[in-house]
């Protein structure tokens, strides 16, 4: 279990599906566990029971929306591989965008514009968050610049002092 | 192939014949150590014994901190996500039927579509979630089992469909934990059954024969 490996495409719509999902509940049940706690009558039993029961009740209903937004995402971006012939971040993009217009079809032209804005403009965020990652985890391994055992071997250069005292200046 | 018979010395006149005629050849001594398997002795020039270096071609070359087979976590997401596409879909169903139901009086006009919209996504969702959560249960059931067990078989299965379904119906009183329990119990048991069924069915034919 040290990397969790992504499934290839058709199957990731499942388990991008159910991993939303997954995260909708835990999040969503863990917000509505302190919402309910909150607005419960006085007492410990009744704070409890409310906690209690805003989960059950709202928990799954937020994990659904999750889950829907992360198996349409899921399907678009499979649709661009599919299509586009290769994966890169431009696809995560354009599923983003995609995905919002489409979840907010139903509240007219004006709100899927927004909507695909704020999703282009999310999952742009993410992707530019997972490349500098990237990037920044890269460094260490890259190799140091290689140490020249025997300066004086160099040929002489034009405007360096005498060949009595050779350079040590480093060449990138 | 560890029936190689015994390793008895056998120090008879043939071998010191066939040295013999070298003179300074290997003494009795020197042949004592080399262990002998069945009627052919091996050869005295070989430093290793073969039979040490057979590999066991069933190993493989793991990462470190890696398991030999994908556990139940890898397949928690897939379980999940497919619960909550067939919920989706049965739920759909369930949904245009019942709203083709109540808006059979009405003519085909815009209400009456959206009507039948509302409720196919309606249904759909409920049943999504539904099943999606059951399906969250029984995989976080089954992961927590897994890791204090540290054995993968079908009673990880059994159990955490028990307590899935002992959970799910925790607001019912004992009455309807002892309900939920024993449903999970027989649905967990019969998948259980539906995934052994071909190593039973051979056990049982090797029983009749």
């Amino acid at each position: 279990m040290e990397e969790y490996a992504r499934e290839p495409c058709p199957w990731r719509i499942v388990d991008d599906c159910g991993g939303a999902f997954t995260m909708g509940v835990i999040g969503g049940g863990v917000f509505q566990a302190i919402k309910g706690f909150r607005n419960a009558p006085v007492g410990i039993r009744h704070r409890l029971r409310g906690s209690a029961n805003a989960v059950r009740i709202r928990a799954p209903q937020i994990g659904g929306s999750f889950a829907v937004w992360g198996g349409l995402f899921s399907t678009i971006d499979c649709g661009l591989v599919r299509l586009r012939g290769k994966e890169d971040p431009w696809n995560s993009i354009t599923s983003g965008a995609l995905t919002g217009a489409v979840l907010a079809a139903r509240s007219g032209p004006l709100a899927m514009v927004g909507s695909a804005m704020m999703g282009g403009i999310l999952l742009a965020l993410i992707e530019g968050v997972g490349i500098l990652l990237t990037r920044y985890t890269a460094q260490q391994f890259r190799n140091a610049p290689p140490f020249l055992e025997d300066p004086s071997q160099l040929p002489p250069k034009d405007g360096t002092p005498a060949p009595g005292y050779p350079s040590y200046q480093q060449y990138h | 192939m560890e029936g190689g018979g015994g390793s008895g010395n056998k120090t008879t006149g043939g071998l010191a014949g066939f040295f013999g005629a070298g003179g300074a050849g290997y003494s009795h001594a020197d042949l004592a150590g080399v262990p002998l398997t069945g009627m052919n002795p091996l050869s005295p020039y070989l430093n290793v014994d073969p039979r040490y270096l057979v590999q066991d071609t069933d190993e493989f070359i793991l990462p470190t901190g890696a398991n030999k087979t994908r556990g139940r976590f890898e397949l928690a997401f897939f379980t999940i996500g497919g619960c909550c596409m067939t919920g989706a879909a049965f739920g759909a169903m369930n949904g245009l039927r019942l709203g083709l139901k109540e808006t059979q009086n009405m003519a085909w006009s815009k209400p009456r579509n959206v009507q039948i919209l509302n409720m196919v996504t309606r249904q759909g969702a409920l049943w999504a979630n539904t099943l999606g959560s059951l399906a969250l249960l029984y995989s976080a059931f089954g992961v927590i089992i897994e890791k204090t067990r540290g054995a993968e078989d079908d009673l990880n299965t059994v159990a955490a469909g028990t307590m899935t379904g002992m959970l799910y119906k925790c607001t019912g009183g004992l009455r309807g934990i002892a309900r939920g329990g024993l449903t999970g119990l027989t649905l967990t048991s019969l998948y259980a059954l539906y995934n052994n069924w071909e190593h039973m069915k051979g056990s049982l034919l090797q029983q009749s024969l």
